[in-house]
């Protein structure tokens, strides 16, 4: 193997490496509040992308696109927290823990998927560059070709680990999560809005979709059932990572994105088979996963 | 009177041209993936225009029948082919079906319209031994309006062998992937030739630089394209600096290519072809089917062959009514058929059921923003 192609192989698992983190940790912030998981994630990413997409074929400015399709998101992911986890009781203090959350956020990913298929049809789309045209969006790393879209998404992962951090650890916010995370009905004793709290973490769990699908649509065909794989990589990611450190996602899904790239490049013909035997001979090894200790870290 | 004789003969003659007296109301099935993959539905939704487009100009021009089109959507699943296949058959006893998309859905009912007696105009679905395995029914049933993967791979191979030295194939490791790549492995064997190499692409898959650089390193000067997300190649080429000339499925002759990968992108990259768009009759379907269809209308091939296939069974019928043996004769008996595809004026015999045949498939080629027949 060639240095040069040793690079392109390494930045390509790192840039789709860092989507599957975003993914991850999409899926461990409101697990952390409410026990439940959005499986419409994906769903989510994919409308971002539509959304980012249309904006910037109508001719707005990307900054501006980009600003509105977070915000657009954050409210779905608020709308997703109101009308399909918390009736179910996984908002209210020392509500019932059913499992009806997966039906209710896989129907609203469903939901979602025939929206866009109604307004743009079945068929599949790029989003235009965000910065520049054709060929100039190409960045050139140590000899290796690099999408911009693909520097930004693995920028964006390290801040948004980073940021995640300081909020979770640093600020009053992330000691509101960790109460609810620990108990509901204490955090409310201890005067927490836990209703707000956990819908704080879904608006995240939105914005953190919307980052990795205005990111990229340009770089990957945009289409309605698009998010299925992402969420579902996401969800490896975190289960290696273990559902209690933002650092121990990034971790396992830079390391998913190294892996999906290099058995890509040592042997196509299996293609996802590698990671996900990865993903089962780690968690059969450590079910907990990376920083995982059965238990939640609250510090 | 008379007054009262010739009012009486004047109503009767304005409720003949008001209500035209059909024979009879004939349905006709089609069963289409008109949901799931992208790929499939833009097959799907394109054979459709136009089988659609037919109908409406045979409707428009007064048709013999009045026909009504029974569309069903298989969602790209062969269960579900199979039970609207048997609803088509048993509840609407249509005379004569059309489709589907996925092969495997096609070769999963054409049995059964074989055993009802009932003929079967597969399109778009392109699998080689669709039609061949019914070649020795006494009689067959099961024709195709469509490409036949094998024609288009020889028209490539032919060429290849004559133009590059190092061939490469990057395919989808789902079905018809497989198959293509087994095609391809055979028709260069025939030609005393191998490919270089040989990369694979997991349905789903979003980035493929690192299958892309392993063509580049092996000095792949022409990348056979047969994955199923036509695009993936293009964008991981650019990106890594790689610029061979691309070649492949007729699918890499949508506009949707044009749409996705630009004009400059498409530029040179060649693919099996059904369709001569410099052709006057051509160049009229494309502008109607524009006008008709607007953005929606993507992918001129396989509206042509949708609407040739629909147009053969449409005379089949007036021949023949809605008896479904009498269509069957029909329909390998039809002569002097002026097709829009390259399908010839008799597309049809006792030992043949292909529209096309390998004479009838060229190779076409994007150049400035248009597919048209590459020179050789």
């Amino acid at each position: 193997m060639q240095s040069i192609d040793l690079v392109q192989v390494v930045v390509s698992g790192l840039a789709m490496g860092s989507v599957y983190t975003l993914m991850g940790m999409g899926l461990f912030i409101t697990f952390l509040t409410s026990r439940a998981l959005n499986f419409g994630q994906g769903d989510f990413l994919m409308v971002a992308t539509f959304v980012s997409m249309a904006l910037a074929l109508a001719g707005m400015p990307a900054i501006l696109g980009i600003a509105l399709t977070l915000v657009g998101l954050a409210g779905l992911g608020a709308v997703l927290e109101r009308v399909a986890v918390r009736p179910l009781g996984q908002g209210g203090a020392g509500g019932a823990d059913s499992l009806g959350w997966v039906l209710t956020t896989m129907g609203v990913g469903m939901i979602l998927q025939n929206i866009v298929t109604l307004v743009w049809g079945k068929s599949k789309f790029y989003s235009p560059p965000l910065f520049g045209k054709g060929d100039k969006q190409i960045v050139e790393i140590l000899g290796a070709g690099v999408f911009l879209e693909e520097i930004l998404v693995a920028g964006s992962c390290l801040v948004v680990v980073a940021v995640l951090l300081w909020i979770l650890f640093r600020t009053r916010w992330g000691n509101a999560i960790s109460a609810v995370a620990f108990d509901k009905d204490t955090a409310s004793l201890l005067a927490i809005d836990v209703k707000k709290t956990i819908m704080l973490s879904y608006v995240i769990m939105a914005v953190l979709a919307a980052i990795c699908g205005i990111l990229v649509g340009p770089i990957v065909s945009a289409q309605a059932h698009m998010g299925l794989l992402y969420v579902l990589k996401g969800f490896a990611v975190v289960c290696i990572g273990g559902f209690v450190n933002p650092v121990g996602i990034l971790i396992a899904g830079l390391a998913f994105g190294l892996v999906e790239a290099f058995s890509n490049y040592f042997d196509s013909s299996l293609g996802d088979l590698y990671p996900f035997l990865m993903v089962l001979g780690f968690l059969v090894a450590r079910p907990s996963g990376l920083f995982g200790e059965g238990r939640m870290d609250l510090r | 009177m008379k007054t009262l004789g010739s009012t009486i003969a004047l109503i009767g003659l304005i409720g003949s041209l008001a209500f035209p007296a059909h024979a009879d109301d004939i349905k006709i099935g089609v069963i289409q993936g008109l949901s799931g993959a992208p790929v499939v539905v833009d097959f799907g939704e394109s054979y459709l225009q136009g089988i659609e487009e037919a109908v409406k100009e045979y409707k428009a021009a007064g048709g013999k029948h009045n026909i009504q089109l029974i569309v069903y959507n298989d969602e790209s699943n062969p269960q579900r082919a199979v039970q609207l296949a048997q609803r088509l058959i048993v509840n609407d006893k249509v005379p004569i079906a059309i489709g589907t998309v996925q092969s495997g859905n096609a070769a999963a009912f054409a049995p059964l319209f074989q055993e009802a007696k009932v003929p079967l105009m597969v399109g778009p679905a392109i699998a080689t031994d669709i039609t061949a395995k019914f070649a020795n029914e006494k009689p067959s049933y099961i024709f195709r309006c469509s490409m036949v993967e094998k024609y288009q791979v020889e028209a490539l191979l032919d060429w290849a062998v004559k133009n590059f030295k190092k061939i490469g194939l990057v395919h989808s490791t789902a079905g018809y992937g497989i198959f293509a790549a087994g095609e391809i492995k055979k028709g260069l064997a025939e030609r005393g030739r191998e490919l270089v190499a040989i990369e694979g692409v997991a349905p789903g898959v979003s980035e493929i630089s690192p299958q892309m650089l392993k063509l580049k390193n092996a000095g792949v000067d022409l990348v056979l394209n047969f994955t199923e997300q036509f695009e993936l190649p293009y964008k991981a080429m650019s990106k890594i600096g790689y610029k061979p000339v691309v070649a492949g499925n007729w699918g890499l002759s949508s506009d949707m290519m044009r749409n996705i990968i630009g004009k400059e992108g498409m530029e040179g990259t060649v693919m099996g072809q059904a369709i001569d768009l410099s052709n006057p009759r051509a160049i009229d379907f494309d502008k109607k089917m524009k006008v008709a269809y607007g953005a929606k209308y993507r992918w001129p091939a396989v509206a042509a062959l949708g609407y040739d296939g629909a147009r053969l069974v449409l005379i089949a019928i007036d021949k023949a009514g809605s008896n479904p043996a009498g269509i069957r004769d029909a329909l390998e008996a039809t002569d002097n058929f002026q097709a829009i595809s390259g399908t010839p004026p008799k597309p049809y015999s006792a030992t043949d059921h292909e529209c096309l045949d390998r004479r009838d498939v060229f190779l076409g080629v994007w150049r400035d923003g248009r597919v048209i027949k590459l020179a050789q």
